[in-house]
């Protein structure tokens, strides 16, 4: 596997410029964070179109929204911890009840936030996130597919959350790679089992994988970044050939990415299932590689639970 | 300094009344909904829509339009009433407040998309005035104005303070914050149950411009909007202390906190109707519209039970 040398974080800033010189009515939002979350890339570029708000992030979403009423493009930028707890009223009321055209980064996701702790780390993000009426939910993989997302929700007008990991991923796409809402993507054919991941998570997936191929194991390896919508056809139809279906997620399972296929599979077609991320706990301080061994969301773990699960096929 | 004739002032009066008449029909035609904060707020809605805004009768929503957010939602029946009276919805609609399909007890933009917020969970309205306001300065759009109607109670919210700080942080002036001091919040007076003195000081310290008003008085009012636009240090978001009475218009209702919100019968509403009509020398029309059939919550009606 081939590895970006470059930060996903440093990817979104870089991609903010970009759309900035397209999108004239694009603006960005920042609670005191520019250089760790990267939009001073935009701020250096556009300084008239960047808003610092202070370290009030519940004001911020608000003066997103009105700018959103004016016809402007905003992207409150925040680690995910702080938007998806600390506004998540400003969000509900005055984003989505109002289906306001207001993109929402969430910097820092999962456990990338690493030794910053409990505060900053976030497990809850998606589950909060795909509950609110009229937001779409996206966790990008790697870097061509996150400037390829940024590029897509500029075409729609509505709300979206996307998270922006820290983190340097696997080689997941090559440059003709195109995001599209709702539209799983599978990365590697297989019919005894489905792994299924979104965001960082996927390159941990296509290695368990390999090791799965040693022992004979098929594993299907199905990437999905689009959380909401979410592909219920690719769903279905990869439990119908696999008949088991292990979802790994880098947030909390409570109601996070994997329940959001568990909701498809137990409506249109049940198989047995298993749910890898963070349980019901917080998470602690530690690098992203010491937390991954931690959580036990390693490939070798994967392939523990791939096994485990195939036992109750 | 410009001062309103008094046929203007009788105008504005005349119209405060109809939305003191129009919250009754709805709040007793919908069996919920907030008298006292309504009718503190007559005046000021009078003022603002039929005097200060310059809005386009025949295209409410054109670009070049003031905007005006009610951030105390609680009190969309003078809001509706307001509006409606403007032309901007039908007075049919008021008689379907919180029903399914009518107008929504909090206000709600995608079902009323006149509205220029949807609104409910109080302490938001300043922030997103306050973006509103960036963004028609962004624009270039210098004289178009933002208003937002604030609670008193509503003040005790932290955000409301984070969005003085970005408001004179960058020098919106053209935000007009007017604070509908009423001295009653749901369960009791501020003064007891959170004080916001020293208001003025407040505000002050802040950064904004503060114009204190008699808020049921039209004539100084217009004062406060024409001081605020014209008179005011530039450079500076302006506050305007409108000194109210909750309920003002029925005594019962007066500085009464059971009236903050709550639906009174048809008995009840007809003789807040008659009392409003003597009041305001009006003739009495009677309530045109009958009480939703009300279920205070029992399931009994849906699962048919005894």
């Amino acid at each position: 596997m081939n590895f970006y040398k470059k930060n996903l974080r440093e990817v979104f800033g870089e991609t903010l410029v970009e759309l900035g010189e397209y999108y004239k009515n694009m603006l960005v939002l920042d609670a005191d964070l520019h250089t760790s979350t990267r939009t001073f890339l935009f701020k250096d570029k556009y300084p008239q179109r960047f808003i610092q708000c202070g370290i009030a992030e519940a004001n911020e979403f608000g003066i997103a929204a009105g700018l959103a009423h004016v016809g402007f493009i905003p992207f409150p930028s925040t680690f995910a911890a702080f938007a998806a707890r600390k506004a998540l009223d400003q969000i509900y009321m005055n984003i989505c009840c109002q289906n306001l055209n207001v993109k929402i980064p969430g910097s820092y996701t999962g456990m990338t936030a690493t030794e910053c702790g409990p505060s900053h780390n976030v497990g809850e993000d998606i589950a909060i996130m795909r509950s609110m009426p009229n937001m779409r939910v996206v966790d990008p993989g790697d870097n061509k597919e996150l400037r390829s997302v940024m590029h897509e929700i500029m075409k729609i007008d509505g709300p979206v959350y996307f998270r922006v990991s820290k983190a340097e991923t696997p080689v997941l796409f090559d440059d003709d790679y195109c995001f599209e809402w709702g539209k799983g993507i599978v990365l590697k054919e297989g019919k005894d089992i489905t792994i299924m991941s979104t965001g960082i998570m996927t390159g941990i997936c296509l290695k368990a994988a390999e090791f799965l191929e040693k022992e004979d194991i098929k594993a299907e390896v199905i990437h999905m970044p689009s959380i909401k919508p979410i592909d219920e056809d690719l769903i279905v139809k990869t439990a119908k050939k696999t008949g088991c279906v292990l979802t790994v997620e880098n947030g909390r399972v409570i109601g996070g990415f994997g329940s959001a296929v568990c909701e498809v599979l137990s409506k249109e077609y049940p198989v047995v299932t298993d749910l890898m991320g963070i349980g019901n706990t917080t998470i602690k301080s530690a690098s992203l590689s010491e937390l991954i061994r931690y959580y036990k969301l390693t490939p070798a773990d994967v392939v523990l639970r791939a096994k485990k699960l195939l036992l109750k096929k | 300094m410009d001062y309103l004739k008094q046929n203007e002032i009788n105008q504005l009066q005349d119209i405060a009344y109809e939305i003191r008449r129009l919250t009754v029909e709805m709040v007793v035609c919908g069996q919920w909904g907030h008298i006292g904060g309504s009718f503190s707020l007559a005046e000021i809605l009078s003022t603002l829509y039929f005097k200060e805004l310059r809005i386009d009768s025949y295209q409410a929503k054109s670009e070049h339009r003031d905007y005006l957010i009610l951030s105390k939602a609680h009190c969309s029946p003078a809001l509706y009433a307001v509006l409606a009276l403007k032309g901007f919805l039908r007075i049919e609609d008021l008689y379907n407040y919180c029903k399914i399909g009518g107008l929504d007890g909090h206000l709600d933009m995608l079902e009323t998309p006149i509205l220029e917020a949807s609104g409910g969970s109080l302490g938001l309205g300043l922030s997103y005035s306050a973006g509103v306001a960036y963004g028609l300065r962004l624009k270039e759009k210098f004289a178009q104005r933002v208003y937002c109607i604030i609670g008193d109670g509503e003040l005790s919210e932290g955000q409301i303070w984070e969005a003085a700080m970005f408001a004179s942080h960058y020098r919106l002036d053209n935000l007009i914050a007017v604070v509908d001091y009423n001295k009653v919040m749901a369960k009791g007076f501020v003064h007891e149950e959170m004080s916001q003195e020293p208001l003025v000081e407040r505000w002050k310290s802040f950064g904004w411009n503060v114009i204190e008003a008699d808020g049921h008085d039209v004539a100084d009012l217009h004062k406060a909007f024409y001081t605020a636009k014209y008179l005011e240090v530039r450079g500076k978001p302006n506050c305007i202390i409108a000194h109210t009475v909750k309920g003002k218009g029925i005594e019962e209702c007066e500085f009464n906190y059971q009236w903050h919100t709550h639906a009174p019968s048809v008995k009840k509403g007809e003789e807040f109707l008659m009392e409003l009509a003597k009041r305001y020398n009006k003739e009495y029309t009677g309530l045109r519209c009958l009480p939703k059939s009300k279920d205070d919550g029992s399931l009994a009606i849906v699962i048919g039970g005894e």
